[in-house]
């Protein structure tokens, strides 16, 4: 039954990052305290009756009718509310990752929206006449891949909290989560040697290294605070190291560890990588990232990283939420 | 919390009455004051609350606390608001605003179904509002003691007359019968004949009252007593004949009735008879009580001889001898009519009421006291007389043979100013009317804009309580079959669910039509959306903010063949909004551009069409 009214909703209302509430997608019924207002009302009504008494007849009809006008209030509340979703995030397994969405208003002023799904609900919202707010939603993550909103529920209950109107939106683009980082355990060995050829690198590199003194524009993790401490000179080494022969991040770098412990490794080193602001390239099955630096090359890794597995194609598909898979834990 | 359970358990004791159930509530919303905290408990305070206002109409239904009632009620009514918008700045005035449309919105559907909704008689036999007893007359009359009612300007009842007012000294009001005196205290043999309880309509009709008819509206009593002027036969059905003369209610009057009767003597087939136990009745006096009264009547009936005789000597006496109307008499505990008639001679009506019934009964006379109000004063503009609990009044009726029973009023023989024109007048010169309620108004009756104020109110609960308290069965079949005719109750129920049915559907079609407002009013923006329509359905991608071009290329591109139609659609789209004459050219112009694009659109809807079934019967394109 619950599958059956389930299917009739999404075929009412497609995926889409937009979506105007109209009379076709919003529902609405009486709330729990609706229902007991309405025995409310028949109880005054009889009691109306049997003690022959008109007043208690006009306050039965007032309050009748004003919860009938308050249905069309808040159905009103609703009706022409324009959802965009501006941007869906990105993030790492078990943080939570922003959706950012547009409330806009035309006409009528949109009072207390109630934004529900799988994320942290935020507070009440209010949308002026012609106005527009930006609502992030955070979404836990608990798996790694594209994280789809499946849906996010937009109920109001103003003005009387006495009925409920209510509308689903099914946003197209997904957010992603990238692996958990994890420190690769099994080649703590080649990894601490790494690092040690890098400080090496760094150690022996001062002969060969560029010192200069600091200027507007340096970043701070490349002053050499040692020699700052001793000195008092801000100078900068720029040693050939830096420029020198890129690393591979390679899947097949740690033989018998399962898919996502490794993928949690690579996202580690991805990081380490990035943070020391060295060369890196990335190594999947038929995935290859040839070795750069910088943000954008960062961001390519991880999403690949979080895609990798996942059928490709669908990254931008609407997966539903939680998602089925072996990739736990 | 026990501990309050506890006191109101104790001062129930288990009597079920309106009364204490309200009281349940009015106890468990201050309980449930002191511990909210989640909006569930604000909900369940909102409903305690309503429902407390709706009981609080059982006992309170003048203008004045209505307002109040509804007032209160639409400040919960605001409270919810604030409860569900609770981040809303300016809440206040908006939230104001937005409830005071919504009111004035629902008012007249409101109206409609306060005329039209059918109204049933009670479903089921319900308990009394209240168990308590209430400022009135009482069923005892003792002489010896001082009645307080004088001092209370309470309403009593309020009557309205086809015709004039009668003149003041014609309104006896008669209420109930005393005919047992133990020598202090004059009360009913039989005490009020039990009767099942019954429902009672509470309003009398909507009819014009003819010449002699009138109509009195009664302040609750919790008393069966519907007071009448004699004689009288009941129009309304709400009162039935009880012997005596008297009408009575079938069920206490717990809430302000409102009852008919006219002014004609009920045809008596022959001269009204008396039974030897009726005779014995009404000559009932305790034996050795009062024996110089007693001596003195007997030697006046032998002087006298006829009743008619006595009565007249008796009243002589009253007029010649100095007795006093007061209403500070001093009291007299053992042998009242004694002390009244030979030593102190100062008393008010119910001393000289009871001394008169005395003297007839030791004289042979039968004779009763009758317990009700005489006079009135007139409200408004002389449109209808009020009477007050200190208009309460006890007079004698003497029986005469062949004539049946006659009013004899001793204290018209004392103080005529009393029956001529109230009791203010009455007691002018002693100062003492309305001495211990100082903050009643008719006691400053001679301040003319305090008079004024205080009937122009009393006039406005009087038409309140006729035609909105008052609104019951009896005056809404009344009024609507004036209106269309003879009605039934299940018609008034048709006509009620028609006009709700009515209500409704505007709502909803108000609701539609503005929902397609905005776009129906340009018939532009209405070809263009089924162009867009069009395309779509075709299977192109359309996304906010292409310009028509832009849509009409991407169409093209997959629909070469209107690639003409597509263009020209376009086209139409950027000069109108976009092209500098659109704005300047005539109304006929702007007529022929849109009976233009309806072509267009019609012409591209052909060429997607075919564009598209091509498609099909070629898939491999």
């Amino acid at each position: 039954m619950k599958r059956i009214w389930q299917r009739w909703v999404d075929r009412r209302i497609p995926p889409a990052d937009r979506q105007q509430l109209n009379q076709r997608t919003i529902f609405i019924l009486p709330t729990g305290a609706g229902l007991v207002f309405g025995l409310l009302l028949v109880i005054m009504l009889v009691t109306g009756i049997n003690y022959q008494n008109s007043l208690i007849y006009l306050l039965t009809f007032l309050l009748g009718a004003l919860f009938v006008a308050a249905m069309h209030q808040t159905h009103r509340n609703l009706n022409g509310l324009d959802l965009i979703l501006v941007r869906a995030g990105e993030g790492f397994v078990g943080e939570s990752i922003p959706f950012v969405l547009r409330l806009g208003s035309e006409r009528d002023e949109a009072v207390s929206i109630q934004l529900s799904g799988h994320f942290s609900p935020p507070g009440l919202q209010s949308v002026g006449a012609g106005g527009a707010c930006d609502v992030t939603l955070l979404a836990a993550t608990q798996y790694r891949g594209p994280v789809s909103m499946a849906r996010v529920r937009i109920s109001t209950r103003f003005p009387f909290g006495l009925l409920e109107a209510w509308s689903w939106m099914r946003p197209r683009t997904a957010g992603l989560a990238y692996p958990r980082p994890l420190a690769p355990v099994q080649s703590t060995l080649t990894d601490s040697e790494g690092d040690h050829q890098a400080e090496s690198v760094v150690g022996a590199g001062f002969d060969d290294a560029d010192i200069r003194p600091w200027r507007e524009g340096d970043l701070s993790h490349r002053v050499l605070w040692k020699r700052f401490a001793r000195t008092g000179a801000m100078v900068i080494a720029d040693w050939a190291g830096e420029q020198g022969s890129p690393q591979w991040l390679d899947y097949a770098a740690f033989p018998g560890v399962d898919v996502e412990t490794r993928l949690s490794f690579l996202c580690h080193q991805v990081i380490e990588r990035d943070q020391a602001h060295q060369l890196y390239g990335l190594r999947l099955p038929g995935i290859i990232i040839e070795p750069a630096q910088g943000g954008v090359h960062y961001r390519q890794c991880l999403r690949e990283l979080a895609r990798f597995g996942a059928a490709s194609d669908e990254s931008g598909g609407a997966v539903a939420f939680p998602r089925p898979t072996e990739a736990r834990r | 919390m026990l501990a309050l359970a506890g006191w109101y358990l104790a001062s129930v004791e288990g009597h079920f009455t309106v009364d204490t159930a309200s009281s349940f509530f009015v106890l468990a919303v201050g309980l449930k004051w002191l511990e909210t905290r989640r909006s569930r408990d604000f909900y369940v305070l909102f409903f305690i609350l309503v429902y407390l206002a709706a009981v609080n109409f059982l006992f309170q239904q003048a203008i004045g606390w209505t307002v109040i009632n509804f007032a209160g009620v639409l400040l919960l009514l605001f409270g919810l608001q604030v409860l569900n918008a609770p981040n809303l700045s300016a809440r206040g005035l908006a939230g104001g605003r937005r409830l005071g449309l919504m009111l004035l919105k629902t008012l007249p559907v409101v109206v409609l179904l306060f005329v039209f909704f059918p109204r049933m008689s009670p479903l089921w036999t319900v308990p009394m509002v209240s168990g308590q007893s209430r400022t009135g007359i009482s069923d005892t009359m003792t002489p010896g003691q001082i009645s307080d009612l004088a001092q209370s300007s309470e309403r009593a009842f309020r009557v309205s007359f086809g015709g004039a007012i009668p003149p003041h000294r014609e309104l006896y009001w008669r209420g109930l019968i005393l005919d047992q005196f133990d020598g202090e205290t004059w009360n009913q043999r039989q005490a009020e004949p039990f009767q099942v309880p019954a429902p009672v309509a509470l309003d009398d009709g909507a009819e014009i009252l003819k010449p002699g008819d009138y109509s009195v509206l009664l302040e609750p009593t919790n008393q069966r007593w519907a007071f009448s002027l004699k004689p009288s036969i009941a129009l309304s059905g709400n009162i039935a004949p009880a012997g005596q003369d008297l009408f009575r209610f079938a069920r206490p009057a717990d809430t302000a009735v409102r009852y008919r009767l006219s002014r004609v003597a009920a045809q008596l087939s022959s001269a009204p008879t008396l039974t030897a136990s009726e005779r014995r009745r009404y000559l009932q006096l305790p034996a050795g009580s009062n024996p110089r009264a007693t001596q003195f009547a007997r030697r006046l009936a032998q002087q006298t001889g006829q009743p008619v005789g006595f009565i007249k000597a008796v009243l002589t006496r009253f007029r010649q001898q100095p007795y006093v109307y007061t209403l500070r008499p001093p009291p007299m505990p053992t042998d009242s009519v004694d002390a009244l008639l030979f030593d102190v001679k100062r008393g008010f009506c119910a001393h000289y009421a009871s001394a008169m019934a005395f003297l007839l009964r030791s004289a042979g006379i039968p004779a009763r006291i009758v317990i009700g109000y005489q006079g009135g004063s007139p409200g408004l503009d002389n449109r209808y007389l009020i009477v007050r609990q200190y208009d309460a009044h006890a007079w004698v009726e003497a029986w005469i043979a062949g004539q049946g029973w006659a009013r004899v009023d001793p204290t018209a023989a004392i103080s005529p100013e009393r029956i001529e024109s109230g009791l203010q007048e009455a007691v002018a010169d002693e100062g003492s009317f309305l001495e211990n309620n100082w903050t009643s108004p008719e006691r400053y009756g001679d301040v003319a804009v305090i008079r004024w104020v205080a009937l122009q109110l009393d006039r406005i609960n009087y038409q309140w309580q006729r035609w909105v308290v008052g609104y019951q069965g009896q005056s809404q079949l009344d009024l609507l079959s004036r209106i269309s005719g003879h009605l039934s109750l299940r018609e008034l129920g048709y006509v009620t669910a028609g006009l709700m049915a009515a209500a409704l559907l505007a709502a909803g079609l108000f609701s539609a039509w503005r929902q397609r407002g905005h776009w129906q009013q340009d018939p532009w923006r209405r070809l263009f959306d089924k162009g867009l329509h069009v395309i779509r359905q075709a299977g192109v991608e359309v996304y906010p903010g292409d310009t028509p071009d832009v849509i009409a290329e991407r169409a093209s591109r997959r629909y070469p063949e209107a690639e003409k139609e597509l263009a020209g659609f376009a086209r139409i789209a950027n000069n109108h909004y976009y092209g500098a004459r659109s704005a300047e050219s005539s109304p006929a112009k702007r007529r022929q551009d849109l009976t233009r694009l309806k072509n267009r659109l019609v012409r591209l809807r052909r060429a997607l069409r075919q564009a598209g079934s091509s498609r099909k019967l070629s898939p491999d394109r």
